[in-house]
């Protein structure tokens, strides 16, 4: 993985100086709380209900065994003896004091770690594949762009303050893994061989989406660009931040997001405006050399794999020698994944054990443990996917039955990777000041109703997601089955969409009727599920299902038992 | 007048702190002024010698206007006159008129109307790189010590803090980095400056 240099390791470094003083002038009363509010977002630290909530970012999802082992022991001693990976592939530690956060930055530079740009106004970390350099459907290894966009995108100045938030997604497979269509921008990158742009483009091409987002107007992104050459991104990038700079709108923060914007002006309008902002810019020197590739390239190289031979699953299910063998056999099934090379896998450790406190968490213990994990069977590195689970991207295939004992002394090995316990959840009311309801209660109440591995693994596919909110943190517009919650005078309700997806077929799903209370979810649910698999055909999963039937069966189970219904949903919420 | 701009201006310090693309920040005297259009009637008596920073839109309807035009031409011929652009005053779209400009304004300034709206960087950033504006251009209006950088890096050489920032403090935020990792007004990014 990438190694930073000296230009990294001193920008950071100068980071946390620059910060620590910042900290010391709110603290000496000499900074308002408003002003300083930017301040801290921009590194990273929000204000919730309990306390001061820190963003780590991890880039593109990214992790050392050394990064985890830090992080590990930031949730000891700054917090309460865990951390909450997200679905933009970072870490929050929710229990945090302003007068330590200097401290933790400076424990974070030391093993080339911030929080810089995970919140606030900004460009924010940049997500990608979480399969990224190992994936068996690859085209391009998306990390050197990530990386190089990461730097390019750091302390940014003429982006600093931009209308809202700004979220870049990398993908560079056949499938899509990064939710490419509702970010701001989607990155596609592309081998392209009849491309003819010189040599330092390789073939090397990006399509350009942007426009998609999630929170209260959902919407996937247009194509605007295509076939970009590679090392033109830093000038089309900023040509395109600046048209939203400019013109985004600011007068209300439900409209400023640059979604707002394409859409009002058409996506070719759009395009157009960004594409007479490039042509001053393409051919200038912000953008992209051969030097800065081969700086960044040279750390995703690939790891020292030796030469083995590719096993079947019954060769590997036989290292199990009779124990335990279908346990075994269901974690092959579900949370294990292809890899590019012969005689390796991907792991991914399911951080959603049933009836736990919240899906994504990991204490103390797990991080050292799986941090131990990453070394002895994965280079020492690890991933943090967006449906907040770890993977271990290299392991030997002759070691997965080693590997899944270990997992399992750790409580990360359930075997539920895109299952329906498998959900995608916000922190919720339990933590976040901006959420209108508690996500995480209904996430351990939907666990608790289908903790049975049998009829989990009938069920097959689907995604569950939760927000607490309308800022959709918890991506309910792309869940399958999706859960928002809802305000209606002070009270917590939650409304069901169903037929989201994510993927090559992303989709916003549809809003079935008025919400429900908390203790109604898993019956509602429950007739849900009921009534795919009573109509489902063989092996028809269940948006297939749902795409055959429509929504009006499904709708019908939903309410079958519903008390009394509320008046109309607030969606009211804020976002930083 | 643009209705992003407070009708009352934010208040600026008395000293203006000045940082040229080749030279340290230091801190002079502020002689100019800032003034916004109230009503009608034109310039006020009390600029009738002094330095004023006038609004992009007054100087355009002024031109415009045959009558007044040539008192306004006067005073700028004095090198009295210099325009500030609101935050939403898309400058493209009056090159023309930006380019006459330069033989009469000593600078040009951008207004902030609150310190996180970040439209005039790229006022800025677009003045240096797109209009060849290369005299001064001024940060005004909610203008804090954290922005200062920023500024700096698009294309400001000239800060009139609002009045409660402490000048002390904001004449150390220039040289908090010595590493960058884009191209700014003020130098190429690090990777390139030192290859």
């Amino acid at each position: 993985m990438y190694k930073y240099d000296h230009i990294d390791q001193t920008l950071v470094d100068q980071r946390v100086a620059q910060f620590r003083d910042q900290v010391a002038r709110r603290l000496n009363g000499t900074l308002a709380e408003e002003e300083f509010r930017p301040l801290r977002l921009q590194n990273g630290l929000y204000h919730q209900r309990h306390a001061y909530m820190l963003r780590v970012a991890i880039p593109y999802g990214l992790l050392s065994s050394t990064q985890l082992r830090t992080l590990a022991n930031i949730s000891e001693k700054y917090d309460r003896g865990y951390g909450h990976f997200t679905t933009r592939q970072n870490i929050q530690f929710n229990w945090i004091t302003l007068e330590d956060t200097p401290h933790i930055l400076a424990d974070l530079a030391k093993v080339e770690m911030h929080a810089i740009q995970t919140s606030g106004n900004c460009i924010r970390n940049i997500t990608s594949d979480a399969f990224a350099g190992v994936a068996g459907d690859e085209y391009v290894d998306t990390r050197p762009v990530c990386e190089l966009l990461r730097q390019w995108s750091t302390l940014h100045p003429e982006f600093a303050h931009l209308p809202r938030k700004f979220k870049f997604a990398v993908n560079g497979a056949k499938e899509d893994r990064t939710v490419l269509l509702c970010h701001d921008v989607g990155i596609e990158l592309k081998k392209n061989k009849d491309g003819n742009h010189g040599e330092l483009t390789n073939g090397l091409t990006a399509d350009i989406y942007a426009g998609g987002g999630m929170g209260r107007t959902p919407i996937l992104g247009s194509l605007i660009k295509q076939g970009l050459p590679w090392q033109l991104l830093p000038s089309y990038l900023t040509a395109l931040l600046r048209v939203y700079n400019r013109f985004g709108r600011r007068d209300n923060l439900y409209k400023a997001r640059i979604k707002i914007l394409v859409k009002a002006l058409g996506p070719e309008e759009f395009a157009r405006q960004v594409e007479g902002e490039w042509l001053h810019l393409q051919n200038g020197d912000d953008n992209f050399t051969r030097a800065e590739w081969d700086r960044v390239a040279k750390h995703f190289t690939k790891p020292a794999y030796q030469t083995l031979p590719t096993l079947s699953n019954e060769q590997i299910i036989a290292k199990a020698n009779g124990v335990d063998t279908v346990a075994f056999s269901r974690w092959l099934e579900r949370n294990v994944k292809a890899h590019q090379i012969p005689g390796y896998a991907s792991v991914i450790l399911s951080l959603k054990p049933h009836g736990t406190v919240a899906p994504g968490d990991a204490t103390t213990a797990q991080m050292n443990a799986i941090a131990n994990l990453a070394d002895q069977y994965s280079f020492g590195e690890l991933r943090v996917t967006h449906e907040q689970n770890l993977v271990l991207a290299d392991v030997e295939q002759a070691k997965l039955f080693e590997l899944w004992q270990a997992a399992k002394q750790q409580q990360v090995a359930l075997p539920n990777v895109g299952l329906l316990t498998d959900i995608i959840a916000c922190p919720g009311g339990d933590f976040c000041s901006l959420a209108n309801a508690k996500s995480l209660p209904i996430a351990k109440a939907i666990q608790e109703r289908f903790d049975d591995l049998d009829y989990l693994f009938d069920l097959g596919d689907i995604s569950l997601n939760i927000s607490g909110c309308i800022n959709s943190c918890g991506h309910h517009h792309v869940g399958n089955i999706g859960v928002l919650g809802v305000d209606k005078d002070g009270e917590e309700w939650y409304q069901i969409t169903l037929g989201g997806e994510q993927g090559n077929d992303a989709a916003i799903g549809k809003v079935i009727g008025p919400s429900f209370y908390a203790d109604e979810i898993p019956d509602v649910i429950t007739n849900i599920i009921n009534t795919y698999v009573a109509h489902r055909n063989e092996d028809e999963s269940f948006i297939d299902a749902y795409g055959r039937l429509g929504v009006i069966p499904f709708k019908e189970a939903a309410y079958q038992n519903a008390k009394k219904k509320g008046k109309t949903d607030k969606t009211v919420g804020e976002d930083a | 007048m643009s209705n992003s701009n407070p009708t009352k201006l934010i208040q600026s310090h008395a000293q203006v702190l000045l940082f040229p693309r080749e030279g340290k920040p230091f801190l002079a005297p502020n002689e100019w002024q800032v003034w916004d259009v109230q009503d009608e009637s034109g310039l006020p008596a009390e600029y009738a010698n002094s330095k004023v920073l006038v609004p992009f839109t007054w100087w355009r309807s002024q031109l415009d206007s045959r009558h007044e035009g040539s008192d306004v031409l006067t005073k700028a011929k004095k090198g009295q006159i210099g325009v500030w652009f609101a935050a939403d005053d898309d400058i493209l779209q009056h090159a023309e008129l930006i380019e006459s400009g330069k033989q009469y304004w000593p600078l040009v300034a951008a207004y902030f109307p609150l310190f996180r709206d970040g439209r005039s960087f790229s006022t800025a950033a677009l003045l240096r790189d797109r209009l060849g504006w290369s005299k001064e251009i001024r940060m005004i209006g909610d203008v804090l010590i954290d922005q200062l950088l920023q500024g700096a890096r698009v294309g400001f050489d000239s800060f009139a803090l609002r009045h409660d920032q402490n000048l002390d403090i904001a004449l150390k935020q220039f040289d908090l980095f010595t590493v960058t990792t884009q191209n700014s007004w003020r130098g190429k990014r690090s990777l390139l400056a030192i290859s």
